[in-house]
């Protein structure tokens, strides 16, 4: 018999929600206030070996000769691991597309600077990094090529020799009859656009602790695992194993935003413990190894867009032409980065016709993992910054340009033309909040004022659409194959009447597992200290994923409500019989299974517990005296793309309108962002305090994209950006304070009415910060089209244009 | 080159002996030897102020010293800042602004805020941020950090005016 | 110690607060044998005044100068400098001696030693010997320290009643490594600026004493006008500037700029409120 879920708080078996809904405090914090929490470096196994990798130098080289002797002799050195070891025992990593996957170390050759040739596994990482010194290699140099329009080209030097050059995937989606709409647009306008390498970045960089079992051919990881069903699946092929043989134990991880990375330090600490006859290896990734050669690069982007407008301010058509340059290989999944764009191609607005032609390059660049937003940002960059484009050329104001075009309230759910459907929401209340939180007219005359006196302060007004609960089909257009990505839990009531979860995914800071308490507190009226969360291994865990784009606060609720909603149904059984009257007339409330109509008439949830448990004799006949069940909970209604990609993929669109007041230094280029206003709105909040956290979280790292980070390599090959001296995260003093408004639009499609929201601000906050800049420019005719917008290259444009007046009044 | 040093540190009011190698950073010492995990390393060069600690009282990034250096110091860590299950102010300030999410830069802000507010027990917005220039969070984007230090300044001056009540 | 120090079969390097040093050996690309540590050395500790100069013995903590009452009120270009080197944390382990004698060419500290001519005493097992800031910041992380060398003490003078100062630095973020900057003093006699000193730092190998800057002002009138123009001729007399991710060398000779002139315009509103 279906389940049916609760759409909406009142649905929930409680005269008035306790928790859910609240800004409770949080279940994981206080052991991580006390420093107690056990992230991977914690780990320390019996007989444990410490793993240091040696990378290569070159971004393109073959190995020719590998002599470990002198490393292997170091006293405390256990074994060595070379690409010889690993072509026996490893395969290549399988991708999206396929055939772009490279082993865990290099085999043959190497493709980035960074990527790993040997390893060591010592009695300290000490003792293991002296040893990699001792190591010597002998590499032919190759031909190098960073630069993606360079690697296109049939003549240049090729990664993979197996592939007929380095173009991943060529191929252009067209939405509409784009063409025509173009040609009978009363106004085209067109743009360009550079947004360079940013990623992840978590505090607490990659680590595991393996174990091979030499015996058994199996294999146990330890480690800050995101998505541990995912990983283990991904080591069964990349080593060779079975897939009920490996065990992914995830440990708490310090921040992950999709680009934790872990396959290459997964294997080679695998392989180096088959090597050491199966003692565990433990492999935690420094800070440099992060940023040369972990899961810390992503969006490496040649952007061209086009807009075509009435003049009324109708955008009728949206052309975007990405070259994205993967780097060495799609090993990390980054190609989804372009796929994903699809699930929200056109944001806010009814543009009708669009088309996004894509060419995938690789390069000798390190190869690009998730982040956050997994390719929105930049995109939601390039449309929002199309608008004021358009606005600027048609005259109109930018909130105007906006509001002329927003999807209505009344039309959903919404298909856009790539396809995906928007539940629901109201993008001009979210306008019209904002303005009136940022008093936008004032803001405009503080600028006209702040213009007479030569200053560059300019306002940035941009929307976004957050898509939330992500599915496998928006990436079909890469190669992903399957529709639907099952969540599953584990709930019981103990003979006690106490409440445990079993999930499959460990903590990352969004508030989980404090969900999770608030849900089942709720549903059966007790406390959120009588409810355990307990992390789950591979072995022992239900159908799981975990957190990844904006779904586990949809997807954990969905299996949760589910299981209660199963425990329910059987409790309702039990207490029909043993207050003697049908199941039908029973129900939960507070806690409480009571007649309907008769609420004196009831038992708590503890004595029906109780007794399902302790008395067998008391229950219905072929009533399993079991007060546990597990529910996998995923998106209903998804399809299979078509031949333009099209389909019903991500569930939710959460949505904002952020608005920003910036002033740019004239002598310095330096921006500093004066004031910043949100209005958000993903549905139900079932935890007022996570939501704003996420936000808050979003707009930091937005404005670290926008402003400061930055990877940067040489024309050679060479990264320049390899410690944090270089790679700029924002700190306490870059990120603006900002001031948020809730709006609650409820998906009608989702447990308790919620949407995805955990990608947050980054969405927005880098079109927000780059258009108030291009606004702020605007007087002096020059824009902004690459991001960071750092000092050196807004001085420049600002010079430039001084320049350019300069010689024009000559 | 790396025969071993003896040190005396004394951590959280208890005094260690031990023998470490000269290039052994404190942060590892306190981790690996000392079993004092509550410290974390983000970056081992001295930017994102997760390993942050106290030594003779004031806050000092624990990778970017050697153990031996610490010979003779006395070394206040997160673990010495709640009482069994009596959190510090600062430790429920925090929880209760939400000041932190994935949690593995927090005892590097618990300590900064710790000297913070020792040296200057109402510090405005302005000395608040710049107090904790030196350490990054990515998950949180600091607004609810600057919260919860305000809180917590709070929570102190209440508990001070309150000891001082009691010994009038 | 000093004995150590002219052992040349042991590649030893001098270990101060070790904050500067402690990267370098974390990316192992300092890998010296043996680590001579200066911390017991307690005589090395104090901030005094001697003779109407001020001395800082090497070995007090960047965060002790930073609280100095004698060093914000006497010589507060000293102390402005000290509070824009990294962090509290850094500042609290890092030394006053370790800048002086890392010479990185970011470095807040050479700027304000050339400005202020300050004087840095070395101390060898033969003797000692003061070193002129002119002469003691050589190039790129070199300075005129000989390798049987410690620097002991580091002097300044105060801060004479009718001068102003200033202290300008552009980073990417607070407390990072500066793009440029310039640390500036000048006073105004009879309306007119004097006695100007102006220093660049961040721009290229040491920090650098810009006379052509100077020149420009001294005996003009205080205005925006004339700051901008020996602005623009402190920008013109630096060498070749640093490029890097950060800034290239014609924004960093622009940063020359902007510095000694906003530099000079606040040097002279301190001053202009002394006479």
């Amino acid at each position: 018999m279906a389940i049916e879920i609760p759409k909406s708080l009142d649905e929930l078996p409680t005269t008035s929600p306790r928790f859910v809904g609240k800004d409770v405090k949080r279940i994981e914090d206080p052991k991580l206030v006390t420093g107690r929490t056990e992230f991977i470096d914690n780990l320390v196994l019996p007989e444990m070996l410490h793993c240091a990798v040696l990378r290569s130098p070159h971004p393109h080289a073959h190995v020719v000769n590998i002599d470990t002797s002198a490393a292997e002799q170091l006293p405390g050195v256990v074994a060595v691991l070379t690409g010889a070891d690993v072509k026996r025992w490893a395969n290549p990593v399988t991708t999206a597309p396929e055939g772009w996957g490279s082993y865990c170390m290099a085999v043959d050759k190497t493709r980035f600077v960074g990527e790993p040739v040997a390893a060591v596994a010592a009695d300290s990482r000490y003792i293991a990094e002296d040893a990699c010194e001792l190591i010597d290699l002998e590499y032919e140099l190759l031909p190098v090529v960073v630069d993606p329009r360079v690697a296109m080209e049939a003549d240049s030097p090729c990664l993979f020799e197996e592939q007929q050059g380095n173009v991943m995937l060529h191929r252009t989606f067209n939405w509409d009859d784009v063409d025509e709409v173009f040609e009978e647009a009363e106004h085209v306008f067109t743009e360009k656009f550079r947004w360079n390498r940013v990623g992840a970045n978590p505090t607490e960089t990659f680590g595991c602790v393996c174990q091979w079992d030499v015996l058994e051919h199996s294999l146990t990881c330890h480690g800050a695992y995101q998505t541990p069903g995912f990983m283990a699946l991904g080591r069964a092929g990349s080593l060779n194993l079975p897939s009920n043989k490996v065990n992914v134990i995830s440990y708490p991880q310090g921040g992950g935003f999709g680009g934790k990375g872990g396959p290459r330090g997964t294997d080679i600490a695998a392989l180096l413990s088959r090597k050491a006859g199966g003692r565990p290896v433990k492999y935690i990734e420094d800070r440099m190894e992060y940023l040369l050669a972990g899961g810390g690069q992503s969006w490496d982007r040649y952007y061209e867009a086009s807009v075509a407008v009435q003049v009324n301010g109708t955008v009728t058509g949206f052309k975007v032409k990405l070259l994205d340059d993967q780097g060495a290989g799609a090993e990390g999944y980054g190609t989804i980065s372009v796929a994903k764009p699809l699930a929200a191609f056109t944001g806010c607005y009814r543009i009708q016709a669009a088309r996004y032609e894509l060419d995938v390059v690789a390069t000798n660049r390190a190869p690009s993992y998730p982040y956050r937003g997994y390719g929105p940002p930049p995109h939601n960059l390039v449309l929002e910054s199309m608008m004021d484009i358009a606005a600027r050329g048609l005259g109109l104001d930018a909130a105007e340009i906006r509001r002329r075009n927003y999807i209505q309230p009344e039309e959903f759910p919404y298909t856009i033309p790539s396809g995906n459907e928007y539940d629901s929401g109201n993008y001009e209340a979210a306008l019209d909040k904002v303005m009136e939180m940022a008093d936008y007219h004032g803001l405009r005359e503080e600028q006209a004022a702040a213009r007479e006196q030569g200053r560059l302060v300019g306002i940035g007004l941009v929307n976004t659409i957050e898509p939330g609960v992500f599915d496998w089909n928006a990436y079909a257009s890469v190669g992903v194959q399957g529709v639907g990505v099952p969540e599953g839990v584990r709930v019981g009531i103990d003979i006690l009447g106490q409440v445990t979860v079993r999930v499959g995914f460990n903590l990352q800071g969004q508030g989980q597992y404090t969900l999770a308490a608030q849900l089942l507190a709720d549903y059966f009226g007790v406390e959120m200290e009588s409810v355990r969360v307990v992390y789950a291994d591979t072995d022992n865990a239900p159908p799981h994923f975990g957190p990844g784009g904006s779904r586990l606060g949809v997807a954990m609720t969905g299996a949760i409500l589910g299981a209660c909603r199963k425990i329910e149904e059987k409790f309702c059984q039990v207490a029909a019989v043993l207050m003697q009257v049908e199941p039908g007339q029973i129900e939960l409330m507070d806690g409480h299974l009571r007649v309907k109509g008769t609420p004196e008439a009831q038992m708590p949830i503890a004595q029906v517990a109780g007794t399902m448990l302790a008395r067998g004799d008391l229950l219905p006949p072929g009533l399993e005296p079991n007060a546990e069940t597990t529910s996998v909970w995923t998106a209903a209604d998804r399809t299979e793309p078509d031949e333009e990609g099209r389909c019903k993929s991500y569930l939710t669109a959460a949505n904002a309108c952020h608005l920003v007041l910036v002033e740019i230094d004239r002598d310095t280029g330096k921006t500093e962002i004066l004031k910043y206003f949100i209005a958000d709105d993903c549905g139900t909040r079932l935890n007022p305090a996570t939501v704003e956290g996420m936000i808050q979280g979003g707009v930091a790292q937005g404005v670290g994209a926008a402003l400061l980070e930055e990877y940067v390599y040489n024309e050679d090959g060479q990264p320049l950006v390899s410690t944090f001296m270089d790679y700029l995260i924002p700190t306490i003093h870059e990120v603006p304070m900002t001031e948020k408004a809730a709006l609650v639009t409820p998906s009608p499609f989702t447990p308790l009415g919620a949407k995805g929201c955990g990608e947050g601000a980054i969405h927005a906050t880098p079109a927000a910060v780059m258009c108030a800049i291009n606004d702020a420019l605007a007087p002096l005719g020059v824009r902004a089209n690459e991001t960071p917008g750092s000092p050196n290259r807004l001085w420049k444009l600002i010079q430039g244009a001084a320049a350019a007046a300069a010689s024009a009044t000559t | 080159m790396t025969a071993p040093h003896r040190v005396s540190v004394t951590v959280n009011g208890k005094t260690y002996e031990r023998e470490v190698e000269p290039r052994m950073t404190l942060a590892d010492f306190l981790r690996q030897e000392l079993r004092l995990t509550g410290t974390h390393v983000g970056c081992e060069h001295g930017v994102c102020g997760a390993c942050t600690i106290l030594k003779d009282g004031s806050a000092v990034r624990a990778c970017l010293m050697l153990a031996v250096q610490a010979d003779g110091t006395s070394l206040t860590t997160i673990e010495s800042l709640a009482d069994g299950d009596r959190l510090h102010p600062i430790q429920q300030a925090f929880i209760e602004e939400h000041g932190l999410q994935c949690g593995f830069c927090t005892p590097g802000f618990l300590m900064t805020t710790l000297e913070l507010l020792r040296n200057n027990p109402d510090p405005s917005d302005e000395e608040i941020k710049d107090a904790l220039g030196g350490n990054l969070c990515r998950c949180t984007g600091y607004q609810s950090i600057i919260q919860s230090v305000r809180l917590a300044a709070g929570k102190m001056r209440e508990g001070n005016a309150g000891a001082s009540q009691q010994s009038a | 110690m000093l004995e150590r120090l002219e052992d040349e079969d042991v590649d030893a390097k001098i270990l101060a607060g070790g904050q500067s040093l402690m990267p370098m050996l974390s990316l192992r690309v300092a890998r010296p044998e043996a680590l001579i540590d200066l911390r017991k050395l307690s005589s090395l500790d104090y901030i005094r005044e001697d003779n109407g100069k001020i001395a800082i013995g090497t070995m007090t903590s960047k965060s002790a100068a930073e609280d100095s009452d004698l060093i914000r009120t006497k010589q507060p270009l000293f102390h402005a400098a000290t509070q824009r080197i990294g962090h509290r944390q850094i500042r609290n382990q890092g030394t006053v001696g370790g800048s002086f004698a890392h010479a990185d060419p970011a470095a807040e500290y050479p700027a304000v030693a050339l400005a202020l001519d300050m004087e840095m005493t070395v101390v060898s097992a033969n003797g000692h010997r003061v070193i002129p800031a002119a002469d003691f910041f050589v190039t790129f992380l070199t300075t005129d320290i000989d390798s049987t060398e410690i620097l002991t003490e580091v002097r300044m003078p105060k801060l004479p009643a009718a001068c102003g100062w200033s202290f300008q630095e552009l980073s990417r973020r607070d407390g990072d490594f500066a793009l440029a900057g310039a640390a500036v003093t000048m006073s105004i006699e009879s309306g007119k600026c004097a006695n100007a000193r102006v220093v660049a730092f961040g721009i290229n190998a040491t920090a650098v004493r810009l006379q052509s800057a100077e020149q420009a002002v001294n005996g003009e009138q205080p205005g925006e006008a004339i700051f901008a123009l020996a602005g623009s001729k402190a920008a013109e007399a630096v060498d070749e500037p640093l490029s890097d991710v950060h800034a290239s060398a014609a924004y960093r000779r622009h940063l020359v700029q902007v510095m000694v002139s906003r530099g000079l315009a606040e040097a002279a509103m301190r001053a202009g409120g002394k006479h």
